[in-house]
C-alpha cells in the first residue's frame, strides 16, 4: 500500500481538482455553520460577517476558475494536507464565546435534514441582516449533493468521497506519492481510529 | 533594556525587573475541587485549594467559566468575571513578618452578582449575563470602583470596607425598630463602635439601552470622568458620572446591513492621551482616531494594516487576520494586537506594518480547517503587556501561554494546569513538536487539548505577577527569580 519513492510530477489539472474540492469543503462547512444556529440567542455579528465573507470569496473563486486558470497558489498543497488529514473533531470547552458547536454527526433532530438552500436563508433571516440578497447568486453553480447527508462530516473523514467525485482513486494515489511515511502512517491511524467508537475524552486533531 | 550585563556591583541599584524567562512559580490557583484534592495530605496549600470561589456547589458548572481577569493600577486587587454574571475580587496579602512566604497570595476580597439574564422581549432574545469585560478605575479614595459589563449593560461598581458601625440611635433600638416615644427620656447621640470587616459592593451608576450589538470591550479614559463601551459597530463615549446619555463617536453600520463586511473587536483609550483612541476590526486593521477633530470620528488620524502575504494565503486568511483585542503600551508608545495566529506590537508612528511579528502557535496554521470546522477558529484570545512594556503575553492551546521578551528576543511557553504543577514548584517551559521525531517532553500538535484555551491574563502593572484563566481555574504565579 505504501509507495516507494516514485515523484509523480502534479499536473495542473490534479490541483485544480484538489483545490476545487478543498473549496466544496470548505463551503460545506459554511453553509453548515450559518444554518446552525440557536433559537433564543443572538448570534455574533463577528461570526456572521466572517462566515458570509469567507463565503463570498468561495464564491468568487469559482467563478473567476470558470475562466480557467491554472495558476492554482502553491500552498493548495498544504490545504489538501490539511483536509485530507483532519478528523472531526468535537470541542466541548468551545462554549465561551460564540455560539457552541455541536458534533455534526449528532445533529439528529432534523434541522440538518432540510435542503440547504432553505435553512441557510432561515439562518440568514434569523441573523437578520442578509435578508434575501444574493442568496441566488451565492448558491447558483454549486454542487450540493454533498450535503444532503446528515453525517456528512464522518463521511468525509473515513476517507469516501462524495459520490459525485470520480477522481477518488487518483487523489489517494497522489497522497501516497508524497514519500513522507510519517505523514501516510498518521492518516493510516486517523482511519482506524474512526472506525472505532470515536473520540472520548477531550478530543484531539 | 534588561539588567545591565556589566559587572560592577552599582547593577545592584537597577530597578528593572529581571526578564522573566524563567523562575515562574505558582503563587496560589482557585480550582474546582475535585475528591482527590480533599484527601492529599502532601499537599500543604490544602487551603488554597479548599477555599475556592465556586458557588454553592462543589462541581464546577458552566456559569463558573471565567470571562476575564484584570488587576487594578496598583496590582492590589484582582477581579475576576464569569460566564455566569459574577464578579470576584481578590486581594493581596499583606506583609507579614511571622509568614513571610505569603506575601504576593491573593485572597478572596469581595463577591458578588454584577449582571443577572435577561430577557430582551423586543428581539425575543436571551441576554447572556457573562462577564465580558471588567476596567478598574484608578483608586481616588478609600472604597474602590470598577466598571463591569456584559453584552449589553455596563455597571460601576464601588466595592467598600465597613468596619464601624453607629451604635446607640436615639430614636430607634439596635434591630432597627423605632422606638415609643413616650419611652424616651434623655438624648443619646450614636457612637461608632468596631465591627467585622464587611466588604460590601454596591452598583453606583447603571450604563444601559445604548448598544444594538454585543459589547466586546471598554475602556477607562485618562481623564478619569469619561469611558468608552464598544461593540460590533460603534463606540459609545460616556461620562461616568451620567448615565442616561452617550454620545456616538464611532459608527460603522452601513446604511444598508447587507453591505456589512467588517466589525469592530475591540477599542481602547490612550493611556495618556485623552483625545486619543483606538479600534481593531475583523479585517485586521487598527485605526487610531482623535475625538477633537469631529463630534463623530468617522475618519481615522491613522490606519495600521499589514499588507497580506500571498504565499500563506487561504480561504481563512480573513478570519485568522480578524484582530481579537488590541492594548496600547504603558508608555502610549506602542499599540499591541493579537489576531489568531499571531501577536504584533505597532510603533503608532508607522502604520504600513508592525515592528514586531510574533508567532504563538503557528503550528496550527496547517490545522486551520480543522480549527474552523470545530469553531476554535473563532477564539478570542487577549494579549497583554507587563509593566515595562518589555515583555508580552498571550494564551493559547492545552491550557499553554505564551510569553515573549521583546528586548532579547526570546519566548517561553508555559502551562496553567493542576496536573503539572503544585504551589511554588517552577513552571517548567513547554515545547510543542511539530513534525517527525518527538521528544520526551515534547506534545505533538495532534495531542493539544483545544478545549483548554487559555484566553484571558493579566500582567501585575508593576512587578513580575501574573493571572491566568484557564476555563474555571485562575492561577496566579509570580517570578522567583526577581
Amino acid at each position: 500500500m505504501l509507495g516507494r519513492g516514485v515523484k509523480r510530477k502534479w499536473s495542473c489539472l490534479e490541483e485544480a481538482e484538489v483545490v476545487s474540492e478543498a473549496r466544496q469543503l470548505v463551503l460545506g462547512l459554511c453553509l453548515e455553520k450559518l444554518q446552525r444556529y440557536q433559537a433564543g440567542v443572538e448570534l455574533s455579528l463577528r461570526r456572521s460577517v466572517l462566515l458570509i465573507n469567507t463565503l463570498r470569496q468561495i464564491q468568487e473563486e469559482m467563478r473567476s476558475d470558470g475562466v480557467g486558470s491554472c495558476d492554482v497558489h502553491p500552498d493548495s498543497c498544504l490545504l489538501r494536507d490539511d483536509f485530507r488529514e483532519d478528523v472531526t473533531v468535537t470541542c466541548p470547552g468551545c462554549s465561551e464565546g460564540e455560539s457552541p458547536p455541536e458534533l455534526p454527526s449528532q445533529e439528529a433532530n432534523g434541522s440538518d435534514q432540510q435542503k440547504p438552500p432553505a435553512a441557510v436563508s432561515d439562518a440568514v433571516n434569523a441573523m437578520g441582516y442578509l435578508g434575501d440578497l444574493a442568496l441566488d447568486d451565492i448558491f447558483e453553480d454549486i454542487d450540493t449533493s454533498m450535503y444532503e447527508t446528515s453525517d456528512l462530516p464522518s463521511a468525509w473523514a473515513s476517507g469516501s468521497l462524495p459520490q459525485s467525485h470520480s477522481t477518488a482513486g487518483s487523489l489517494q494515489s497522489c497522497l501516497m506519492d508524497l514519500n513522507e511515511l510519517d505523514h501516510i502512517m498518521e492518516i493510516l491511524v486517523v482511519e482506524t481510529h474512526l472506525v472505532g467508537p470515536g473520540l472520548q475524552n477531550g478530543f484531539s486533531l | 533594556e534588561g539588567p545591565s550585563s556589566s559587572s560592577s556591583s552599582s547593577t545592584v541599584g537597577i530597578h528593572r525587573p529581571a526578564l522573566p524567562m524563567t523562575g515562574w512559580e505558582q503563587v496560589c490557583r482557585f480550582l474546582d475541587p475535585e475528591p482527590a484534592d480533599l484527601s492529599m495530605e502532601e499537599e500543604s496549600d490544602t487551603r488554597k485549594i479548599n477555599n475556592s470561589f465556586l458557588r454553592d456547589h462543589n462541581y464546577a458548572t458552566e456559569a463558573d467559566i471565567i470571562s476575564t481577569v484584570e488587576f487594578n493600577s496598583s496590582g492590589e486587587l484582582l477581579a475576576t468575571g464569569d460566564k455566569g454574571g459574577r464578579v470576584v475580587v481578590f486581594q493581596r496579602e499583606q506583609e507579614s513578618k511571622s509568614q513571610p512566604q505569603r506575601r504576593g497570595e491573593y485572597n478572596v476580597y469581595s463577591t458578588f452578582q454584577s449582571h443577572e439574564p435577561e430577557f430582551d422581549y423586543l428581539k425575543s432574545l436571551e441576554i447572556e449575563e457573562k462577564i465580558n469585560k471588567i476596567k478598574w478605575l484608578p483608586q481616588q479614595n478609600a472604597a474602590y470602583f470598577l466598571l463591569s459589563t456584559n453584552d449589553k449593560t455596563v455597571k460601576l461598581w464601588k466595592i467598600s470596607e465597613r468596619d464601624k458601625r453607629p451604635e446607640g440611635y436615639n430614636l430607634k433600638d439596635e434591630d432597627g425598630r423605632i422606638r415609643d416615644p413616650s419611652t424616651i427620656t434623655s438624648l443619646r447621640v450614636p457612637v461608632l463602635q468596631p465591627m467585622d470587616l464587611m466588604v460590601e459592593a454596591t452598583a453606583r451608576r447603571v450604563f444601559s439601552n445604548a448598544h444594538t450589538y454585543h459589547i466586546n470591550s471598554i475602556s477607562v479614559n485618562s481623564d478619569l470622568q469619561t469611558f468608552i463601551s464598544t461593540d460590533d459597530l460603534r463606540v459609545n463615549l460616556w461620562n461616568l458620572e451620567i448615565t442616561d446619555r452617550s454620545f456616538n463617536i464611532v459608527d460603522i453600520k452601513p446604511a444598508n446591513m447587507e453591505e456589512l463586511t467588517e466589525v469592530i473587536t475591540s477599542a481602547e483609550f490612550h493611556p495618556q492621551q485623552c483625545h486619543t483612541f483606538a479600534y481593531s476590526s475583523s479585517k485586521g486593521s487598527i485605526r487610531l482616531c482623535d475625538m477633537r477633530q469631529a463630534a463623530l470620528c468617522d475618519k481615522h488620524c491613522k490606519y495600521f494594516e499589514e499588507p497580506e502575504d500571498p504565499s500563506t494565503r487561504s480561504f481563512f486568511s480573513e478570519i485568522i487576520s480578524s484582530i481579537s483585542d488590541v492594548k496600547f503600551s504603558h508608555n502610549g508608545r506602542y499599540l499591541m494586537t493579537r489576531d489568531y495566529l499571531t501577536v504584533k506590537v505597532w510603533d503608532l508612528q508607522m502604520e504600513n506594518k508592525p515592528l514586531e511579528t510574533y508567532q504563538v502557535h503557528d503550528y496550527l496554521r496547517g490545522k486551520l480547517c480543522s480549527l474552523y470546522e470545530n469553531d476554535c477558529i473563532f477564539d478570542k484570545f487577549e494579549c497583554v503587556w507587563n509593566g515595562s512594556d518589555s515583555v508580552i503575553m498571550t494564551g493559547s492551546y492545552n491550557n499553554f501561554f505564551r510569553m515573549f521578551d521583546r528586548n532579547t528576543k526570546r519566548d517561553v511557553t508555559l502551562e496553567a494546569s493542576r496536573e503539572n504543577s503544585k504551589p511554588r514548584a517552577i513552571l517548567k517551559p513547554r515545547k510543542v513538536c511539530v513534525g517527525g521525531k518527538r521528544r520526551k517532553d515534547e506534545i505533538s500538535v495532534d495531542s493539544l487539548d483545544f478545549s483548554k484555551k487559555i484566553l484571558h491574563t493579566t500582567w501585575h502593572p508593576h512587578e513580575n505577577i501574573i493571572a491566568v484563566a484557564a476555563t474555571n481555574n485562575l492561577y496566579i504565579f509570580q517570578d522567583k527569580v526577581n
